[in-house]
């Protein structure tokens, strides 16, 4: 089968049957349950350890309100974490290229930190929308352009990911061909492009955590200013 | 027939007390087919493999038929396979998984290692906390039997302390009769004393009495006869004293 650069991000489907469904569900299957023992294997030990690292960093600027969107907010990472590590794989297909499904988790949330925040503390969420210290003839546009970056939130969320994402699978893809194509023509030169792709994937494993951190991180912050 | 009687009254104490149903139940622990304790401990290593990937089962699986080189055939015929028959074909997406491969592969052996001794120090360290309270229990009970002892020995010596005390105690009590003993001969002798002084003072009564009755009588039985015969004779006796005394005198 001769793979075009498209098919990558389209949502696979087999027989009608949509298989993003299962891309979705089978990361599940990696991240054992901590089983019934006071001292476990060293998988569940250092899954346990990363987790409450991850969840301490995350939410000690919060106050107790903000920590009940813990397992929310942490099991979120974990998930885009995973769906972005395995889509570094070859001929996996990676759920978060797909603007619906990052914009499907970036709206709900970021609009319910915004009802969080309108419902208990109206006026401070309100409040956020002019910066301190600002000139007196400012505050009109600054409220203007406060709002706007408020409405933008989401949209940059999701985009964001599904951006960083797309681009670097697209990236990999073409350099790959290239050193494919350059292979039996001008090894060295393949070679050379060998090791940018080598650069790349490193690159991508970093930039593939490091998004669903963010992701996770800006959502706190909106939380914390609302709650 | 006793037998029977055993049974009956063990059945009415099952029914009857609070604690026969649970002493019922004590004795059935463990043994119902769905019982999971104890739970079996878990292995300490992961199971065996071959490169990292192929189970070492699959080796020991195909050694009787072929041998040791047996899997190794079997991978490369497969490989070898696919892509004759064109069932997989190099392409990019080659390139880029042997590009990840080799990330992967370097990070395992790279900081596999370092990993697991870090996984290893948690639970160590879990472990160990446990082990702390455990040892510092262990200790105090330890430093507790040390002072038993100690005091026991200083039990064996408490026994001159009380030779001492009682020893202490005789002497006051001696003390104490001796000082009593000696009020009493002092109050014995005030009383005899006081008989004495009564007896001597009585005499001494009587014998002036006698004396002043005998002078009386004396002095009243001098007539005055006797009394001027007396004076004339000092008279005399005074003149011729003076007379010798004079005579001495001019001598």
């Amino acid at each position: 089968m001769m793979l075009n650069f498209f098919d990558q991000f389209m949502s696979p489907v087999l027989l009608g049957i949509p298989l993003i469904a299962l891309a979705l569900l089978l990361p599940w299957i990696l991240f054992p349950n901590p089983a019934a023992r006071w001292i476990n294997n060293r998988l569940i030990t250092l899954q346990g350890w990363s987790i409450s690292q991850a969840t301490h960093q995350l939410f000690t600027p919060l106050n107790q309100g903000g920590h009940k969107w813990a397992t929310l907010l942490i099991s979120l990472m974990i998930f885009l974490i995973s769906l972005n590590l395995l889509g570094l794989l070859p001929y996996t297909f990676t759920p978060t290229t797909q603007l619906s499904l990052n914009m499907a988790f970036a709206v709900p949330l970021w609009l319910a930190t915004v009802i969080v925040g309108l419902r208990n503390q109206p006026t401070i969420a309100l409040g956020h929308l002019l910066p301190e210290g600002t000139p007196l003839p400012l505050i009109p546009v600054l409220i203007i352009i406060e709002t706007i970056s408020l409405f933008i939130r989401p949209l940059a969320l999701g985009v964001r990911l599904t951006a960083n994402l797309t681009a670097g699978h697209l990236l990999i893809q073409l350099i790959a061909t290239a050193v494919f194509v350059l292979l039996p023509l001008m090894p060295t030169v393949a070679i050379l492009t060998a090791s940018v792709l080598f650069l790349l994937t490193l690159l991508e494993v970093a930039v593939a955590m490091i998004q669903a951190y963010v992701f996770i991180l800006l959502l706190s912050l909106y939380l914390q200013e609302n709650v | 027939m006793l037998s029977r009687l055993v049974l009956v009254s063990a059945n009415a104490a099952k029914n009857s007390s609070p604690l026969g149903a649970g002493l019922v139940q004590l004795s059935r622990l463990h043994t119902s087919p769905n019982s999971q304790a104890p739970v079996p401990p878990l292995p300490e290593k992961g199971g065996k493999t071959r490169h990292g990937i192929f189970p070492e089962e699959l080796f020991q699986l195909l050694y009787p038929k072929t041998g040791v080189t047996g899997p190794y055939m079997l991978g490369a015929g497969l490989l070898t396979y696919f892509l004759s028959k064109e069932i997989y074909i190099i392409n990019h997406e080659t390139i880029s998984a042997a590009c990840m491969a080799t990330v992967i592969i370097y990070s395992v052996k790279r900081f596999g290692p370092d990993v697991a001794a870090f996984a290893d120090k948690l639970n160590e360290e879990k472990l160990q906390k446990a082990e702390e309270v455990k040892a510092l229990a262990v200790a105090s009970l330890a430093q507790a039997i040390e002072d038993e002892k100690k005091e026991q020995w200083g039990v064996e010596g408490q026994h001159l302390l009380f030779d001492a005390k009682r020893n202490n105690v005789a002497m006051l009590l001696e003390t104490n009769w001796r000082e009593r003993v000696h009020t009493v001969h002092n109050e014995v002798k005030k009383r005899l004393d006081y008989q004495i002084a009564l007896q001597s003072l009585h005499r001494r009564m009587e014998q002036e009495h006698m004396v002043s009755w005998v002078e009386k009588n004396v002095v009243s039985s001098i007539t005055p006869q006797q009394e001027k015969t007396s004076i004339a004779k000092c008279i005399t006796d005074l003149k011729s004293l003076a007379k010798i005394q004079q005579a001495k005198a001019t001598v």
